[in-house]
């Protein structure tokens, strides 16, 4: 009975899957959508060939028209400063992976009918929390990323990141707020970015 | 004529035109390797066309890119259409390259594993921890390091962004999906390049129709562009000049037969001198068919001045009037081949065809007319007075006696003029300058460059050792020079293959190096324990690490798996030389970099500027050679007439000469290599003005006819590629114009009854 409960309830989800702009709208219509958020990230990466996670934490910056800093504080402190065009990191200036710069700017920014653009969309909208799930469409993209699932409320607060390889990256975000203006560290930060 | 008719359609049937600019040094001018290197160089990036299509998505992009795609897939111009990246090549070269992990360190690995061991558990911790480290961590369990992965991404510094396996470049509220192609031939045919501009217009229409934009570079663009302007000028000079010719000669003549008899002597005279220079030359440089064919324009003198000389007597008969004017024409044609016979002497072959073609192309043009035209113009006479016989006869009497009373006021003004003129004189052989591209094609190239700074500059290094490690420890130390070049800003980029492949005794040392420093040393199994990796990884690494010791990796397999770009840069080993090129991106300063061949084995190539200096040698010789046909020239004359009736012929040619010059001085106009052909003809045609008005006695009104009449058709046919806008044509044109009205005015002062200019 159980089981025959779980698969109603699945098929349910599908079918809001199917109508992804929908949902999406309605996620994004609770999400609190202001030009700059700022708040302290916890990551877990499983990684299959470590029989220990590897944990790191810090804090991160969304502004709307700068792109995001990504800080880490432990276990090294480096920053990852990213916009739509450009990704600098400890190694210097990289490549944008296809999806990065767009997913942090859709989910940080509530900007989540961008997010239908590379990837398709299921997920789930409940009275206090909604869930998404996120398979990109970019073969390429594919061979690296299985899935991302995205939870949260009024802020995104949960993003998991399953590998196609089997590796899991966990990232949840704590005392997020939403500043009117940035500090000047930040501003320093975001001035690195601009070419 | 048949004779030559026969002889032409035998030699013209092989491939006879040569169009390349090196063709015109002199074979002991290039350095066979340099000319080697050049060649691979160019034809490698001649034949690139790079494609950007832009919009406001990158998903937008991807799409007008991928119709893109299959439209120039059907041109069937292109021997390579890419738009996808495919990961397999990379894929490949990881596989092959892997077993050599640890003979293979980039140069900051090196570095940091020299100084600072521990650093590279930070930065690893840096990189695993990372949002985007996902690649490297899956690369985990390989390499447990990151060793490899450092290496292997060191192998393309240029960070590209890849969607869907598409290039997208980023750019100011826009995106651009990169589509490269590479030309099928390397040296276009003319209907292929018109096929080729034809594409670029109707795909650039699509894509904008579709709301995008399309952004179009390549050499072969700028080749396309010159030969379809040139084209284009020359047939609405052509036109122009041939209406003007025909409208002239029959309001002279009222009769067909002169225009074509003069169509006749030039047309033999060119043909005469394409098929001789092919036979002795084997081929023929476009730019010598160009120049000597305007050269021969002096053929037309000759006809020209029979054709009028049958206003000068009554009962006037072919023979008799050939009677009459053949020492002149004779003496023109030998004053002329001894200017010609100057440019012959000189080493450059260039110079060298272009004095045969000219010598034999007037040569048979005056045989045409000395042998032809008595008997084509049998039963030619006139019963009218052209109105243009009493305009020059008019002003054959009175423009002489008005330059004689003013002469004093005059000739101070000629002279301040002259010598203004000259002091202004600035040589400018930059052979950018003789080019002219248009600004929408230089900003389109400008605006790729700086989206996708990948394509080489055309200057290069080629660096050569006496072996395989001579050659690699030159290359290394030009890539040392070239670092701090960098760091200068000197230039943005390089591309040498020793940065990559480390030769036999460096991967030696490089193992040595992770030897002692990461594994003997004990970091690695504090790394790989603290991270979490179990025993027997440690272990199994610990195992492969010593079973690696004696491995090396040759270069041809090194250069089997990498892609073509860097397989191109190297040019093998022969007879005790090896050889390598180093391409250069984003040069700012030129003059820092030139002066890096210093360094042992190091040859700095730089074809714009070999070019231009070639052309100023040109120039300098040639000036001098038109010197020594000025003086065989008077020679000749002196010979004949004594110095002073000489002296007063050669002064119209002279200051035809000098005026010219001094015209070019006044209007800033380029003076190059290209200028003197044109005084060499302004020479020619100074001397024949001279001669036959010195000749003249009392023909003089059916002399300056003749005279009016050849300077006219010359203006027409050759003062009117002034108004070309490409450099070299207007600078001719330009020359020629000033040279031959400076001739017109000045030939009629001389051999009048005692008076001298």
């Amino acid at each position: 009975m159980i089981l025959i409960k779980a698969l109603f309830l699945s098929l349910l989800l599908c079918g809001q899957g199917f109508a992804s702009e929908d949902l999406l709208a309605g996620i994004a219509a609770r999400l609190v959508k202001t030009p700059i958020t700022q708040g302290e990230f916890h990551q877990q990466k499983h990684l299959k060939v470590l029989h220990k996670p590897l944990i790191s934490s810090g804090t991160f910056t969304y502004d709307q028209n700068k792109g995001v800093i990504w800080k880490t504080l432990t276990p090294v402190v480096s920053v990852l400063l990213v916009n739509e065009s450009k990704l600098l990191t400890g190694q210097g200036e990289q490549a944008v992976p296809a999806a990065f710069g767009k997913v942090f700017k859709a989910m940080l920014g509530g900007d989540l009918a961008a997010l239908t653009d590379g990837f398709n969309v299921t997920g789930s909208d409940q009275k206090t929390s909604w869930q998404l799930e996120l398979t990109p469409k970019d073969d390429m993209l594919k061979k690296v990323i299985g899935t991302m699932l995205l939870s949260g409320d009024t802020e995104l607060r949960k993003l998991e990141i399953r590998e196609a390889g089997g590796n899991v990256t966990d990232i949840a975000f704590d005392n997020i707020s939403h500043p009117a203006q940035l500090t000047d560290e930040q501003q320093a930060d975001f001035e690195r970015l601009s070419p | 004529m048949l004779v030559i008719c026969i002889l032409g359609a035998q030699a013209l049937t092989k491939d006879w035109l040569e169009t390349g600019f090196l063709a015109l040094l002199p074979a002991n001018e290039q350095q066979p390797e340099i000319a080697k290197a050049t060649r691979q160089h160019n034809e490698l990036s001649n034949r690139k066309v790079i494609w950007l299509a832009g919009a406001t998505t990158s998903e937008e992009a991807i799409g007008h890119a991928q119709k893109l795609k299959r439209q120039l897939e059907q041109s069937r111009l292109f021997s390579k259409v890419v738009l996808e990246f495919s990961p397999q090549q990379y894929i490949r070269q990881y596989q092959r390259l892997f077993s050599y992990r640890y003979q293979l360190l980039d140069t900051q690995t090196q570095a940091m594993l020299a100084n600072n061991p521990d650093r590279l558990i930070k930065q690893n911790l840096e990189i695993l921890n990372s949002p985007i480290g996902q690649m490297q961590a899956a690369d985990l369990e390989r390499d447990s390091a990151l060793l490899f992965s450092r290496y292997f991404n060191s192998q393309n510094p240029v960070k590209l962004n890849l969607e869907q396996g598409i290039v997208v470049l980023p750019d100011k509220n826009k995106f651009w999906a990169l589509v490269l192609t590479d030309l099928q031939d390397e040296r276009l045919q003319l209907d292929k390049l018109e096929t080729l501009s034809a594409l670029v217009d109707s795909a650039t229409e699509q894509v904008k129709a579709a709301g995008g934009e399309l952004l179009v570079s390549g050499m072969a663009l700028f080749t396309a562009h010159g030969a379809e302007s040139a084209k284009q000028e020359i047939s609405t000079v052509g036109i122009g000049s041939s209406l003007g010719i025909i409208v002239l000669l029959w309001a002279t003549f009222r009769s067909v037969r002169p225009l074509l008899l003069s169509s006749l002597a030039i047309g033999s005279g060119l043909l005469a001198a394409l098929v001789v220079c092919v036979l002795f030359f084997g081929k023929i440089h476009i730019l010598t068919l160009v120049f000597g064919a305007s050269l021969i324009g002096v053929a037309d003198d000759y006809a020209q001045h029979f054709l009028c000389d049958s206003f000068g007597e009554t009962d006037w008969s072919p023979r008799k009037g050939l009677r009459f004017i053949l020492p002149g024409l004779s003496l023109g044609l030998i004053s002329n081949l001894l200017s010609y016979a100057g440019l012959g002497f000189s080493p450059f072959p260039g110079l060298q065809e272009v004095a045969l073609f000219s010598a034999a192309g007037l040569l048979f043009a005056w045989l045409t007319v000395v042998l032809l035209f008595p008997l084509l113009l049998s039963g030619f006479t006139f019963n009218h007075r052209p109105g243009i016989l009493k305009l020059t006869t008019y002003w054959e009497q009175h423009w002489p006696l008005w330059v004689s009373k003013n002469r004093r006021c005059l000739g101070l003004l000629l002279i301040v003029f002259t010598s203004g003129g000259l002091w202004l004189l600035t040589p400018q052989d930059d052979v950018r300058l003789l080019q002219s591209p248009p600004a929408g094609l230089l900003r389109t190239a400008d605006k790729i460059r700086q989206l996708f700074p990948m394509s080489p500059d055309s200057q290069f290094f080629l660096v050569s050792g006496k072996d395989q490690a001579d050659w690699h420890r030159n290359e290394q130390r030009l890539l040392e020079r070239l670092d701090a070049l960098k760091s200068q800003k000197a230039l943005a980029a390089y591309e040498g293959l020793s940065r990559y492949w480390p030769d036999a005794n460096q991967q030696q040392q490089n193992y040595q190096l992770l030897k002692h420093s990461w594994y003997d040393s004990g970091l690695l199994e504090r790394y790989m324990t603290d991270l979490g990796f179990d025993r027997a990884a440690v272990q199994s690494e610990l195992k492969q690490f010593a079973a690696a010791e004696g491995n090396t990796l040759a270069l041809p397999e090194w250069l089997a798996a990498a892609d073509q770009n860097k397989q191109q840069l190297w040019l093998g080993c022969d007879a005790g030389r090896c050889q390598s090129t180093v391409t250069l991106t984003g040069i700012n300063d030129i003059n820092a970099l030139a002066a890096v061949h210093d360094l042992p084995g190091v040859a700095w190539v730089d074809q714009v500027e070999s070019v231009s200096s070639l052309f100023a040698r040109y120039r300098i010789r040639a000036s001098g050679l038109l010197a020594i046909a000025f003086c065989l020239a008077s020679l000749g004359l002196a010979y004949k007439f004594g110095w002073r009736n000489g002296a007063t012929i050669m002064s119209v040619p002279v200051l035809a000469l000098a005026v010219s010059l001094a015209m070019l001085g006044w209007f800033n106009q380029l003076f190059s290599l290209f200028n003197l052909f044109a005084l060499l003809l302004v020479l020619g045609i100074g001397v024949d003005y001279g001669l036959f008005f010195f000749m003249a006695g009392d023909r003089r009104a059916s002399t300056s006819l003749g005279v009016t009449l050849s300077a006219l058709t010359t203006l027409l046919a050759f003062g009117l590629l002034a108004v070309s806008s490409t450099e070299i044509v207007h600078a001719f044109g330009f020359t020629v114009t000033c040279g031959i009205v400076t001739a017109l005015l000045s030939a009629p002062l001389i051999g009048l009854k005692g008076q001298k200019l």
